[in-house]
């Protein structure tokens, strides 16, 4: 019993990065109906950044935020800019926007080789290896703080969508394309914030990744892979949304243990993907637009 | 629609079909133009063709193959090159980066055999692309000498040009299992043990598995194996698996990992305060990496073991063959450069032996080469029975509080004593 | 409804009716192709190595026209595909190792499977349209790569299959058993795009109630196409078996691996009937060349290829080509590209500013509402 307490934790705590990864792609599909796939690439490029201002600069990783939140604000509004502008929005321009992205990440992987080598990489700083006590039992602080910063993320991000201008306009660009100009809303503008605030928490995701894992330029294919499940599970409804198909997925792969063998609890997010998208197409909790 | 009934289509399209399979299947023109090799006269130079992930995710390790190749080559051209039948034959070696991918290693493999006419083949690194890249070799009948393709399934297929310094990695299991031993013996670990085995769903993952096993089932008063669990690679929380090692209450925790998978999972350990009587991940924890992603505390008393390690370069070939590197490197030799330069230099021992460039010959010097070695042991052989394979035992080191690594098995090479149980379990 | 039969009667007076869709010079051209690189090895004095690359490049372009047939004439992009070619080639491989079939046998047998598979997972969620159905893919590949490395008992696990050299075809011969996997990928490829299918596929692409309010029935035409795409993958695997004697589950099933596909059949010309069989060449020569010299730079290669095509050229080198001989006065066909991406070459602009797109109504179209529950 004390086990499977310890367990819940861990699920949660590990939900907690797996939304922060969620976010943004799930921000922009939302509203621009665009498949992401440069995500992975991205936060790859993020753990990587975060690395160089620890190597370089001594910066610690959680101080190095705004820094990394800033840089992929502005990376993203260049590709959308220079890459997404172009691409015709709908169907059409769904299959097109995937293989223009992919080819984004691809670049960006070849970059990251020629820069940084294939080599695995890790930040470890004096409290890498801390824990903290809750009920009895050890957790680590840094896996705490991953989760503390994604719940942080997650409550600005609501606040954001519900209560600013902004935010207001992003959600109704994403219900409602039409109505938007007739109020005046600068669609254009809308979609540039959106691909840029994406692109800055797929950033962030990155830099909390490299607190917790070691990594190299074919990082992020993983990350990506699981992003879609926890969209696809939790639907498009909001940010709160994402953050419940993160603990599903979480949870899932955790606690399968008890059933398949440790090897297979990995499958486990695949399985459910492609099962709920077949029976209930609008997520578990049947959302189909940002609301 | 057409005027022919329906099921006559059928009928007349299903009998095309079939003639036509039946024409395709029986018309292949088979291999008429095969040239015979050229003859066993001396040539001017010995081409040794070669390919390495020097770019993608193995860059790090290919890299360092390449220096042990190619020290070796250079070794041999100093004195002029290699003795073949009283002539002094410079030797070439024509390295290709094949990027860590399977199908680019047998492509470029194909390519430097084939129209390069390479004479002899040096391998590559991991299991699956030496794996494989050594079909090439052996359809096409070159003698493939390799330092970097350790799973037993490579040497298993009843292959005969193919050979390979690299011990199984059963062996590395069952040499750190045999310090185990002994320790127990001497009533310092709990008798009975109890086993949690962790690996990675690798070819080398299985082999550790089953050279855990294999020595626990050969010790069943001694070893009960709790936990037997695989996992994928790159993976990002173990808390499951490590809850039910937890729950299963062992003394030796022993895993089998590659670098951000051991760097993940260990974190996990020690930030959940576990700690075992025995801790090892297999090749992993005596390396700078290691320490600098753990930190010093983090990696105390954790055992490894590996293919060779420096401290057995005091004297003699292994004293020669670390001042050579660290003359051309300015750096300590690891493991990698060690049998990749054992490697290169048994294929040139047989081409010595043979006294001449013909594969044959050198493939038949090769199965029974007996020479001297730096590798642990000191004896370096291919012996048929076990596929062309090397076998030697590993070197088992512990990671000190001092930040040394000494070799504490097998006895005759170790260069300091072993610390059990883990004293880190104390608190 | 009826059509029109056309005769070819040839000089010994036999009379062969030739379905309208298949015009007697293609035919022609088609066999005199084949032909041609039949004879051709034995004729010219191409090196051993360059031989069986070009007898593995067969394959490959027969696996991009596979693909082509769902991502380009239904326009499902599949990121999935390597989960046919691999359990295609390990049911190949199976039967060759433990129960010595000859190597056709077990070829046509692990595409059978792989087109079953392919249905299996394929039927449920043709039903979503778009990057939903991408996703799930993605989501099937992964899956199938994980458990089949588990399932060591049948794929041998992360160690692989190996069969015994000498057993089947040499990489020599298998130039020809090659060509004719080409051969048969080119007819489906021309069939179904050309017949009476091709023309259902291409009325649900643009409008699928109304093809439907036609009587075509979406669902069974996707199912068509989809068992001969993966079955024809699957075949490939098993040839990929036999060529390099020696598959493990990491390599057969990985994404890189399903992402070839996609690259073979974008940068060719997506939708087009050869498009993808050229883009397969395009993909083979290109590495042959950085191979040797700039190896590093592969990924970044493809990767700009890819976003010049899409902003430029959606229709890759088709696209190219066509543009090339409109300067000699060739008017293309409408339907040139069975496919979403329209290009300009074609003459309907692929883009507009966002400016006017923003105002025009947008289709989003969220999973699972195409029409049906």
């Amino acid at each position: 019993m004390a086990e499977a307490l310890t367990l819940a934790v861990s699920a949660v705590l590990l939900a907690g990065f797996y939304a922060a990864m969620a976010y943004g792609l799930g921000l922009i599909y939302g509203v621009l109906r665009i498949v992401n796939l440069a995500h992975g690439g991205i936060i790859m490029a993020g753990a990587y950044l975060t690395w160089q201002l620890f190597t370089r600069f001594h910066v610690d990783p959680y101080l190095a935020i705004p820094v990394v939140l800033v840089v992929f604000f502005l990376v993203g509004v260049t590709i959308y800019y220079c890459l997404v502008r172009f691409l015709p929005r709908g169907p059409a321009g769904a299959v097109q926007s995937l293989l223009l992205l992919f080819g984004v990440w691809l670049i960006i992987r070849n970059l990251a080789y020629l820069l940084f080598t294939g080599n695995d990489q890790a930040i470890r700083t004096t409290y890498s290896t801390s824990s903290v006590s809750i009920l009895g039992a050890s957790y680590s602080l840094n896996r705490l703080l991953v989760f503390g910063i994604s719940l942080v993320a997650l409550i600005a991000l609501h606040l954001f969508l519900t209560r600013t201008y902004s935010g207001k306009a992003i959600r109704a660009a994403g219900q409602n394309l039409e109505s938007c100009t007739l109020v005046g809303i600068n669609v254009e503008r809308v979609y540039v914030l959106t691909f840029g605030l994406g692109t800055a928490l797929a950033g962030l995701a990155g830099l909390l990744a490299s607190t917790l894992f070691a990594f190299n330029p074919s990082f992020g294919a993983g990350e990506l892979l699981k992003s879609f499940v926890i969209i696809v599970l939790g639907g498009l409804g909001s940010v709160v949304g994402i953050a419940s198909g993160a603990v599903v997925l979480a949870s899932a792969e955790v606690f399968s243990i008890y059933a398949v063998p440790s090897y297979l609890t990995s499958a486990v997010g695949f399985v459910l993907l492609v099962v709920v998208l077949v029976l209930r197409p609008g997520g578990l909790f049947g959302q189909k637009v940002l609301r | 629609m057409n005027d022919i009934p329906r099921r006559a289509r059928i009928g007349r399209l299903s009998a095309l079909v079939a003639v036509a399979t039946l024409v395709a299947v029986a018309c292949a023109p088979s291999q008429s133009n095969r040239e015979q090799e050229g003859s066993a006269a001396v040539p001017d130079k010995i081409v040794i063709g070669s390919t390495l992930p020097l770019t993608g995710a193995e860059s790090k390790a290919g890299g360092r193959m390449k220096q042990g190749y190619e020290l070796a080559v250079e070794l041999e051209n100093k004195d002029g090159g290699v003795d073949v039948g009283g002539k002094k034959v410079r030797v070439e070696l024509k390295l290709l980066d094949d990027t860590t991918d399977q199908a680019k290693a047998v492509n470029l493999a194909q390519r430097l055999i084939t129209q390069d006419k390479v004479n002899f083949f040096l391998g590559t690194y991991s299991t699956a692309l030496v794996e494989a890249q050594s079909t090439v070799a052996e359809q096409s009948k070159i003698p493939y000498v390799n330092g970097g393709g350790a799973a037993t399934s490579i040497y298993r297929k009843g292959y005969t040009w193919i050979f390979g310094t690299l011990a199984p990695v059963e062996n590395l299991a069952t040499t750190e299992m045999e310090w185990i031993h002994q320790q127990q013996a001497a009533g310092k670990l709990a008798k009975p043990a109890k086993v949690a085995i962790l690996w990675e769903n690798t070819s080398h993952g299985e082999d550790f598995r089953k050279g855990v096993q294999d020595f626990a089932k050969a010790h069943a008063a001694d070893y009960k194996t709790v936990v037997d669990e695989s996992f994928p690679l790159d993976g990002k929380d173990f808390s499951a698996v490590l809850s039910k090692v937890r729950g299963a209450k062992v003394d030796l925790f022993m895993v089998d990992a590659h670098l951000p998978d051991f760097i993940t999972m260990h974190r996990q350990y020690l930030s959940t305060k576990m700690c075992h009587q025995v801790i090892t991940y297999g090749a992993r924890g005596s390396e700078a990496d290691a320490r600098e992603a753990l930190g010093q505390d983090g990696v105390s008393y954790i055992l490894s073991a590996v293919w060779w390690n420096k401290q057995l370069g005091s004297k003699g070939l292994n004293k020669e063959f670390v001042d050579a590197f660290k003359a051309k490197h300015d750096a300590d030799p690891e493991w990698y450069q060690a049998t990749s330069y054992e490697a290169a230099r048994a294929l040139l021992t047989a081409v010595s032996k043979a006294g001449s460039v013909d594969k044959q010959k050198v493939r038949d010097a090769l199965s029974v080469l007996d020479i001297e070695s730096i590798l642990p042991g000191s004896k370096l052989s291919f012996p048929q029975d076990k596929g062309g394979q090397a076998s030697y035992p590993f070197v088992v080191q512990q990671n000190l509080p001092d930040g040394s690594s000494p070799i504490i098995h097998p006895s005759e090479v170790a260069t300091g004593e072993g610390v059990t149980p883990n004293p880190g379990c104390k608190s | 409804m009826t059509s029109p039969e056309r005769a070819l009667s040839s000089g010994a007076g036999v009379r062969v009716r030739l379905p309208v869709w298949l015009p007697g010079r293609i035919l022609v051209a088609f066999a005199a192709g084949v032909a041609l690189l039949w004879a051709a090895p034995l004729v010219l004095p191409v090196g051993e190595y360059t031989h069986n690359v070009v007898g593995l490049t067969f394959m490959f372009m027969a696996a991009a026209l596979a693909w082509n047939w769902l991502g380009g004439y239904v326009g499902q992009i599949s990121f999935g595909h390597a989960a046919m070619f691999g359990a295609g080639g390990f049911v190949a491989a199976r039967l060759m190792l433990t129960l010595g079939l000859p190597f056709w046998v077990a070829w046509l047998a692990g595409g059978l499977v792989a087109g079953c598979y392919a249905l299996l997972w394929g039927h449920p969620t043709l039903r979503l349209r778009g990057p939903y159905f991408s996703i799930a893919t993605i989501g099937v590949g992964e899956a199938t790569r994980l458990v089949a490395t588990y399932w060591s008992g049948f794929t041998g696990g992360s160690s692989g299959l190996s069969l015994p050299l000498g057993g089947g075809p040499t990489k020599f011969q298998l130039y020809w058993y090659g060509l004719y996997l080409l051969a048969v990928a080119v007819g489906l490829s021309y069939w179904l795009r050309k017949s009476r299918i091709g023309l259902a596929l291409f009325a649900i692409k643009e409008d699928v109630e109304a093809a439907g309010d036609l009587g075509v029935d979406a669902t069974r035409y996707q199912d068509v196409v989809l068992f001969l795409s993966g079955t024809m993958v699957g075949v490939c695997g098993g040839f990929y078996a036999s060529y390099q004697t020696f598959i493990d589950p990491q390599d057969m099933f990985s994404f890189d691996r399903s992402i070839s596909f996609i690259l073979m059949a974008v940068i060719g010309g997506i939708g087009t009937i050869l498009g993808a069989a050229a883009g397969a060449i395009v993909f083979v020569v290109i590495q042959e060349f950085l191979l040797a010299n700039y190896s590093q730079l592969y990924l970044g290669l493809y990767g700009t290829l890819l976003v010049l095509i899409i902003l430029f050229e959606p229709l890759g080198l088709t696209g190219l080509l066509i543009r090339v001989r409109k300067l000699f006065g060739y008017r293309p066909r409408p339907d040139i590209a069975a496919g979403g991406l329209k290009s300009a070459a074609v003459g309907v602009d692929a883009r507009g500013s966002t400016a006017d797109q923003g105002v025009a109504p947008v289709e989003q179209s969220a999973p699972g509402e195409r029409g049906s529950a």
